[in-house]
């Protein structure tokens, strides 16, 4: 799952790699994104399958972690569209450059996702005191009037 | 005005953290943000020309101020200052009133916020603030309570946020604007991720076991303001495209008739409280045009039911049959479930004259019954004996001065509503109530299972909301 967050600098890595080998084109072929596209809404099923199926909150938790990690891959995939170029002035005029703003807008998302997150982890914490197993059902059950 | 729009905005984030350096003047902060709200508010109440603000160039946080958010942001600063009064002698520490003031901030930002990126970090960090204050108490059944809380929350928003990216990728703006051209899948996630977090329809029934098992100052908070930040963008759609305006409207209907269903069959005076929200938000959605006066007045009467609640005897409305309930919370009791069956002299008559006279034809039946189910649901509370020993808390009379002496100053907003047609129908809806109650529910038991509202089962039912959702915008 921590790879896959990775996905967020592919405008920036391909950058290095393509300007090396092929100074253009610039953009991703059509069929590439569309597969890119596929297996960034199969990583947000999976993550969503996962919260309902997984009976242990904190995989509960985990899972819901791979569903922001496909929807953050999301914005760095529309990005793209545009171009792969990172988007720094440096006088050269080429018009392939990655659109910078959802990767500025989706940092934003990353930081509020890693904290909700942090604070579902304290409370799994306290909850652990008294529910070793961590089983939501059972949690669910004693905490229910 | 536009400065002081942004410093208005930003002011309760800088109170609330200050209010650890300041210990011992953190009630009177937090009193003071509201009253800057509550001016901020009827301002823009009185003076009806939008104002539009569009900060850091093109990419930027949009705002939009107009009457609609006028009547939101009132709500919120009443609301706010009452929750404030009745904790006033609870010692609640810095912590409360920080996290208080910062979810007053952040409702407020989703009342004038127009573009999607920043209400959907309004929207998050309400769901922070909010489950910190659910959790106040400590208790296992408290953090667990604010954990399935965050975690809806926080699903529902992941697929609001899939949406906005296939809002950008047609139109290059985050702008609501934007939606008039966005594909119909975004809509529908978008509406899903808004419908869950404002507790609308079959989404909306995690707000049941939250609402009624937090704190009573929380469960206000929570009932009275904090839904309504998934419900105004709705509305807000609504009123801006004209494709949108059905689809608003129905799920309002739907809503009404569900949540009432559950409460007129309901034995818990939180409870039904909670079941009540999710109908009341209905009558929100279904005429969007007068939606801004109804959620005021939903909100003050809703705040005070729970902060009375909190000071009866018991939770359990078969107890409270035999157990007399002190005279003066009494008649704090009835005026307010006068006012949200509809009784004229106080402002949720007016409001629901309003909501009536913008229905389409096709939702004045199912709202009728709606607000009949209302009248049955409060006559519940209206027959409870009276004459019982006890004393409130503190702080309750303050309060509920403020919020029920808000429902009757309310009226001024519409004081056209008071002529005889409209004095005799709601009367005539409340006898039926009542008499329906007494005669029908009263001596049914009936008890709803509680499947649907399991941790699991919420979360599924985001997907069925989804179908539902792709359906109906493509039909």
């Amino acid at each position: 799952m921590f790879e896959l967050r990775s996905l967020a600098f592919i405008p920036i890595v391909t950058d290095r790699f393509l300007s090396v080998a092929a100074p253009s084109p610039l953009t991703l072929p059509t069929t590439t994104q569309s597969i890119l596209e596929a297996w960034v809404f199969a990583t947000i099923f999976i993550g969503f399958i996962g919260i309902i199926w997984k009976r242990n909150l904190m995989m509960k938790i985990l899972s819901m972690d791979v569903m922001s990690t496909g929807v953050i891959a999301l914005y760095v995939l529309v990005a793209t569209r545009g171009g792969l170029l990172t988007p720094i002035v440096t006088g050269n005029s080429a018009s392939t450059y990655a659109d910078p703003v959802p990767q500025a807008v989706i940092l934003t998302a990353i930081v509020i996702g890693f904290s909700i997150q942090a604070l579902m982890l304290v409370g799994v914490m306290k909850l652990s005191r008294d529910n070793p197993t961590l089983e939501s059902d059972e949690i669910e059950q004693g905490n229910t009037p | 005005m536009n400065n002081v729009t942004v410093v208005w905005i930003a002011l309760p984030l800088f109170i609330g953290f200050s209010s650890y350096l300041l210990p011992r003047s953190n009630r009177f902060l937090a009193l003071g943000m509201a009253l800057v709200s509550l001016v901020y508010g009827l301002f823009h109440i009185v003076d009806p020309t939008p104002l539009t603000l569009n900060l850091v160039g093109n990419f930027g946080v949009i705002l939009r101020v107009d009457e609609l958010s006028g009547y939101f942001i009132l709500t919120n600063a009443v609301v706010t200052a009452a929750v404030v009064l009745y904790c006033w002698h609870q010692n609640k520490s810095k912590f409360f009133y920080t996290q208080t003031v910062i979810l007053h901030g952040s409702v407020n930002a989703v009342f004038i916020c127009a573009d999607l990126l920043s209400l959907y970090v309004a929207l998050e960090v309400i769901g922070v603030a909010s489950f910190l204050l659910i959790t106040y108490m400590r208790s296992d059944r408290a953090i667990w309570v604010g954990l399935r809380y965050l975690f809806v929350s926080n699903t529902a928003m992941l697929f609001y946020l899939i949406g906005t990216a296939l809002v950008y990728q047609a139109n290059q703006s985050f702008a609501f604007t934007a939606l008039q051209t966005a594909p119909t899948e975004a809509i529908a996630l978008i509406f899903v991720g808004l419908l869950t977090k404002g507790g609308i329809f079959v989404s909306g029934l995690w707000l049941p076991l939250t609402h009624s098992e937090s704190e009573t100052p929380v469960s206000a908070l929570l009932s009275g303001v904090v839904v309504k930040s998934g419900v105004f963008p709705l509305v807000r759609f609504a009123l801006m495209f004209e494709e949108i305006d059905p689809l608003v409207r129905s799920f309002g209907v739907a809503t009404a008739l569900l949540g009432v269903g559950y409460a007129v069959f309901e034995k818990d005076t939180k409870r039904m409280l909670a079941f009540h929200t999710v109908s009341q938000l209905g009558f929100v959605l279904a005429a969007p045009e007068v939606g801004g006066f109804y959620a005021l007045t939903h909100g003050l009467v809703k705040s005070s039911l729970f902060l009375i609640a909190g000071n009866l005897p018991s939770r359990n409305l078969k107890d409270l049959k035999h157990q007399p309930i002190p005279r003066s919370i009494w008649l704090a009791l009835a005026i307010a479930s006068f006012s949200i069956s509809g009784f004229p002299l106080l402002s949720g008559f007016g409001a629901k004259v309003l909501t009536m006279k913008n229905l389409l034809p096709w939702q004045v039946i199912a709202m009728n019954i709606a607000a009949l189910g209302t009248a049955v649901s409060f006559a519940k509370f209206i027959f409870l004996p009276a004459g019982g020993e006890g004393k409130p808390k503190a702080g309750f009379w303050p309060a509920m001065a403020i919020l029920l002496g808000g429902l009757v100053l309310a009226n001024v907003v519409y004081y056209e509503a008071y002529t005889l047609g409209n004095v005799v129908k709601p009367l005539a809806t409340i006898a039926l109530g009542w008499l329906a109650y007494l005669f029908i529910f009263q001596k049914i038991s009936l008890k709803i299972p509680r499947a649907i509202e399991r941790f699991d089962h919420l979360i599924g039912v985001m997907s069925l909301m989804l179908l539902l959702l792709f359906g109906m915008v493509l039909a």
